[in-house]
């Protein structure tokens, strides 16, 4: 679990231990029913470098990037962002996922990295920052209460 | 200041509008409402909600009052999104693992 940054961006990355071989664990990535499983009520997948990757997170809040990257059952890489919500100002797809399967005995240690996220630092130098943040937000909060919304508590399932 | 909070300041759309007003310089309410079709008093009740939130700061300059963005207003939105990916990859590691489970057991029969 750690945090890198560099002048203008930050990452998220977070590493964990799955009992399941990289052959199950790419199909949560790459197949529409699996990855409905872990994020989002449906799924538009076309994992072909080009191809879209397109999840409705929660009702009305959609994740859309596209798949940049595929080295099934190793590697794999998409952009990620929201649609366009009622305060649209930066498009879906701005920052990036990149996810490496390790195999490790029977399981797998799975790397996430979700970069390309602006610093503090660089929002309040930037309007882009900014707008790239609100995108998030703005659709994120979806125009319904917060408090209920299922990514605070948890259980999206 | 929590996600919530932040979340339910930016849920109108107006307020994110108004925050981008502000990010580069800072404006006074009559400046922010002369780019919306609400009155000022409206302005100012926007303002007061993103500046309990924590996204604007307020200055004054002789007899006026004005407001920009206040950068570390983003850092629980930051938290916000690694608890995202923390809750996800909890799911995906549980619904990885009961796939490989029915999957050897069936391999097993």
């Amino acid at each position: 679990m750690s945090t890198t940054s560099s002048d203008t961006t930050t990452a998220i990355e977070r590493e964990i231990a799955i009992a399941a071989r990289p052959e199950t664990v790419w199909e949560f990535f790459v197949d529409p029913e699996k990855a409905c499983r872990w994020m989002g009520t449906s799924a538009e997948l076309d994992p072909q470098p080009g191809g879209i990757y397109r999840v409705e997170v929660i009702p009305g809040n959609v994740a859309r990037g596209v798949f940049v990257e595929l080295d099934p059952p190793r590697r794999l890489v998409y952009t990620w962002g929201w649609e366009a919500g009622a305060a649209s100002a930066v498009p879906p797809g701005s920052t990036t996922i990149e996810i490496d399967l390790v195999p490790d005995g029977d399981g797998t240690t799975v790397r996430f990295t979700h970069r390309d996220l602006p610093t503090e630092d660089a929002a309040g130098k930037h309007a882009h920052g900014w707008g790239h943040y609100l995108e998030r937000l703005v659709t994120a909060a979806g125009g319904g209460d917060p408090g209920a919304d299922p990514w605070l508590s948890g259980g999206m399932s | 200041m929590s996600a919530q909070i932040v979340l339910k300041a930016l849920a109108e759309p107006r307020r994110p509008a108004i925050l981008r007003l502000v990010r580069g310089e800072a404006r006074s309410v009559g400046e922010i409402a002369r780019h919306f079709d609400i009155s000022q008093q409206a302005v100012s009740q926007h303002l007061q909600v993103l500046r309990e939130a924590g996204l604007v700061e307020v200055r004054r300059e002789g007899t006026r009052r004005l407001y920009r963005v206040r950068p570390q207003g983003l850092a629980p939105l930051r938290a916000f999104l690694e608890e995202l990916w923390d809750d996800r990859l909890d799911a995906l590691k549980r619904e990885a693992e009961r796939e490989e489970r029915s999957s050897r057991e069936h391999d097993q029969q």
